[in-house]
Parts: structure tokens; sequence; C-alpha cells
């Protein structure tokens, strides 16, 4: 039954119009070349286009070179598209800013600023004043259960911690995306699999729009409620799966693996196609 | 392994057995006493000095000295070291000029720099300065350049423009080097203030070897010995214990490369 509800809401590559939810990212005839030592040009994306709804949990998934963290740099802002545009909330993304919160694999936390002055730093950027950004900033690190470490500087915590404490800075600002790049990879199996609960709960919770990069399959099921499979030379989606499983989902379930073993064609990894 | 009581033990024996033979070489008329005065009467010469209030006005002297040309040097290489890490113009303008004058021995400025300001204050402010200067510009120039683009990027996601970034990321990432620069910077400053103050001063404790020399005061000349080593020793204590205190993950940090 679940079998057929994912496979019934599969949808071509580009069709973007027929979205329930109004659009908050319009990612519009995006590319992205650049040009090698040899001065050739490389197309790490080619025109992509789709949209992603509020609320949704879009997972991309794809071999590493297929593009996927290119095409959230440029959600982020970091990157500017070589053609094409993204509109975030229907403003053009000109550069990187504090209403799309970015959550990176290797942690980057501010080694000189303390857990809570990490968190603190988007709101204390926003001029919120101290006593509140204080308090603000002790509720984002009560969310991801990490009451005890507000003092503490980032070398002193776990790779755990320090992608917990991450991800409570970039949601810190209440953005309206949440862009996070391979963020658990780094991770242990164990740590991963909380860490991927918490973010999975905060997000049901606070409805926040996500976009999450990883190469792990069954990370993309367990997480999604969309999966854009994404594919090298040049980049590009190629299918676009909507998951209706129902949460929490089992990853031993039936449904679950099967959709696993959808997708691992779908990236290349078994058949043919 | 060392046992701590046994390091303590056998370097007071060390030292113990280096100035009680020096003692002992000084009064045994195998040399001349006055050329090489006991470390007992360098004592004596020293708290004499101490208690004419000699000492304070030579030492008051050189940390002035030394405290103007180190913070007003750290603070032009703090600014350009940024200024060229940000504008690739203004590095390609001025790098060559650095890297020429860099290579010069900032001890060979030493007469130059009292032709043109005297042996007043001006000129060992400027020596010293001078001297700061490099190891200073150089750790900046570099820290501020290679700034993790993630941290960069990290940043602006969170809302800082050009300027807090420069002030809020750039800077304390980038701190690391910059203090192991003006540690550096801080040895430097030592050597060039006393050749500056040995060449020609009023004041001063290069200036206080320098007299006693002529002077044939050998006893004088090791108590500003004395006094120049523990003017370096607690700078460089006093540097530490300020980083440790106001910076608690640098140390981390550090190790962590």
């Amino acid at each position: 039954m679940p079998l057929a509800s994912w496979r019934a809401e599969e949808r071509p590559v580009v069709a973007s119009g027929t979205q329930a939810v109004p659009a908050l990212i319009d990612i519009n005839g995006v590319s992205h070349s650049y040009r090698s030592a040899g001065g050739q040009n490389h197309a790490a994306l080619a025109e992509v286009s789709l949209t992603i709804g509020a609320g949704e949990f879009v997972c991309l998934l794809g071999p590493s070179g297929c593009g996927k963290t290119t095409l959230l740099n440029m959600i982020a802002g970091f990157l500017t598209p070589t053609h094409g545009e993204v509109r975030v909330g229907g403003e053009v993304v000109r550069g990187p800013g504090p209403e799309r919160g970015v959550v990176f694999q290797d942690y980057s936390l501010f080694g000189w600023l303390t857990a809570l002055g990490n968190v603190a730093f988007g709101l204390r950027m926003a001029g919120v004043p101290r006593a509140l950004r204080r308090r603000k900033a002790e509720e984002g690190l009560r969310a991801m259960g990490l009451e005890g470490v507000a003092g503490r500087y980032p070398f002193e915590l776990s790779g755990g911690m320090k992608q917990r404490v991450a991800i409570a800075r970039a949601l810190a600002t209440e953005p309206q995306v949440l862009l996070a790049d391979e963020p658990f990879a780094a991770l242990d199996a164990m740590t991963r699999a909380s860490l991927q609960a918490q973010l999975l709960d905060i997000q049901q919770r606070s409805g926040t729009t996500v976009v999450f990069v990883t190469h792990n399959i069954a990370e993309a099921v367990f997480l999604g409620s969309r999966i854009l499979v994404m594919s090298a030379h040049p980049g590009r989606v190629v299918e676009d799966v909507r998951i209706d499983l129902p949460r929490p989902r089992r990853r031993t379930s039936t449904p679950f693996n099967a959709l696993y073993e959808h997708l691992s064609r779908a990236i290349g990894l078994e058949g043919d196609e | 392994m060392r046992l701590p009581a046994r390091s303590v033990f056998l370097g007071s024996l060390g030292a113990l057995a280096f100035f009680g033979g020096w003692e002992a070489l000084s009064h045994s008329g195998l040399v001349n006493p006055i050329m090489l005065p006991a470390p007992s009467l360098v004592v004596r010469s020293g708290a004499e000095l101490l208690g004419s209030g000699e000492l304070a006005r030579h030492l008051a002297a050189s940390l002035w000295r030394a405290a103007l040309g180190f913070v007003s040097g750290a603070l032009l290489a703090i600014g350009l070291g940024i200024a060229m890490a940000r504008s690739a113009g203004l590095y390609d303008l001025i790098n060559p000029l650095v890297q020429m004058f860099r290579a010069i021995p900032s001890l060979a400025f030493v007469p130059i720099a009292i032709f043109w300001f005297g042996i007043g204050e001006t000129s060992k402010i400027f020596l010293v300065a001078w001297g700061v200067f490099f190891p200073v510009w150089v750790n900046t120039y570099i820290g501020v350049r290679d700034t993790s683009p993630l941290l960069l990027r990290a940043g602006a996601s969170l809302g800082a423009g050009n300027w807090r970034l420069l002030a809020f990321v750039v800077l304390p990432a980038a701190l690391p080097l910059i203090l192991a620069g003006l540690r550096v910077g801080l040895s430097i400053a030592l050597v060039v203030l006393v050749a500056a103050e040995l060449a020609g001063a009023a004041f001063g404790v290069g200036y206080l070897i320098q007299m006693s020399q002529t002077v044939f005061r050998v006893d004088q000349m090791f108590v500003g010995l004395v006094v120049l080593g523990m003017m370096g020793y607690l700078a460089d204590f006093l540097f530490e214990w300020a980083v440790r205190t106001l910076l608690p993950w640098y140390g981390a940090e550090r190790g962590r490369g």
C-alpha cells in the first residue's frame, strides 16, 4: 500500500506547477559552470528548475559531483548561478542572509565563542538586546538537548554536540529555510541516528522548510518528505520523489526498503535502469 | 619518568654550583675582582641602585619606551596587515617595499635613527616600533588572508555584513596568529630597545650598562643584565598569562591547528 502511494506521487523532473503548497523556494532555469585549469567549461549543474513549498523536508540525494552542494550553495547565496535565478520567499537570492540558516558538514562553529555565544551570534548581528538573545539562545540549546554545555567552547564538545550547537545556531534567527550540507556525514552511526530524530522532531514542530544534502539513501528516506535524486555529468535532477511513509519511519519496514532499493537504482548504485 | 622534586633539586644544585663557583672564583685572587665582581657584590650594588631610586628611573624610562614603541608598531602592523589581506591592489602596491625593509635587520637602523631623531625618546620609540612591526604584520596578514571560507560563510549566513564579519569573525579567527606575532615582537622590542639605549641615551637600563662601563663599574653592568633578563622574562610571562586568562579557547585552537 505505501509502496503504491509514493509511486503514485512520483513526478517528472521539471513538474513544479502542480504544487499544492505555495512555493517558498523557486529555482528557475539555474545552471552553474566553472572553468577548469585546462580552460574547458564544466557544468556543475545544468538547467535545474523546481519549486519547494513551505514546510517541506527536501533531501537532495546523489553521488559526489552531481551538483547537490552547488545547488544548496546557490540557495544559501554562497554561489551565484551562471544562468537563471533562485528566489526565496519571492526575493531573488543575491547573497547569504539570516532568513536562510545554514548547517555545514564540518560544523564551522566559532571557536572563540562558547556554545551559547555561537547560538546567539545571529541574534547579536540582528541587534537583539543582550538579555533577550541570551534567553533565546538558552532556549535553542535546550531544544537540542544541550542545557549543560552553554558555557563550553567548541573544542570541549564532541562532534555530535558541535553539530547540535550548529543546528541551534542556524535556527536561532528563526529562518524561513534551513539548509544543511551533509551535516551528519562525519558522525558515527549512533550519533547520526539520534541527530536525525532530533532534527526531524524540531522540523515537525516548527514547520521550518528544510533542504538537506546527503549521499546517504537511508538518511534521505528516513528524513525527507520529498527526495530530489540528482545525477552527475552534468549535475541535474533526475527524479522527484514524494514520500508519504508515516512517521516515525522504521528503517526495517518493507516500504522503507523498497524505496531504498528504488533510489539505489536511481542513483546508479544497483542494476541498470 | 623524572620526579618534579628531583628536577627541582638538580636545578637548584646546578644554580648553586654555578653561583658558588663564581663567588669563589672572584674571591680566589685568580681573576681581577673588578673585572669579575662576585654575585654577592652584584646583589649589593643592585640593592644600592634600587635604594637610591636610580634603578627605578632607568627601568621606568626603558619600560615606557618599550611600551610606546610596541603599541604603536603593533597597531600599525595589524592595521596594515588587515588592509593588505583584504585589498589585493594595496597588497601589490606595498608588498615589495615591506619585503625589502623586512630583509634589513632592524638593529642596522639604530645609527640612522639617532642621526634623524637624536638620542631622545623619538629615536627609541621609532626603532622599537620598527622592529615590532614586521613579525606582527606578517602574522596578521597571513591570519586574515587564510581565514576559513566556511567560517566566513557561516558568519554571512547569520547576518554579518562586511565590517561585522571582519570584527566578529575574521579578527577572532586570526587572533592566534596575531598573538604569536605580538609575542615575537615583544622579544624583538627588548633587543632593539637595548641596542638603541646603548648607542646613546640619557636614561634607561641599556644606558645604565653603557655608563657603568665607562666608569669601570662591572658590578653595575651585571645589575643591568639581571634587570634586562627579568624584564624579558616578566614580559613573556605576563603576555602568556593575559592570553590564557582573556582567551580560554586559545591554547586548544592552537593545538588543533
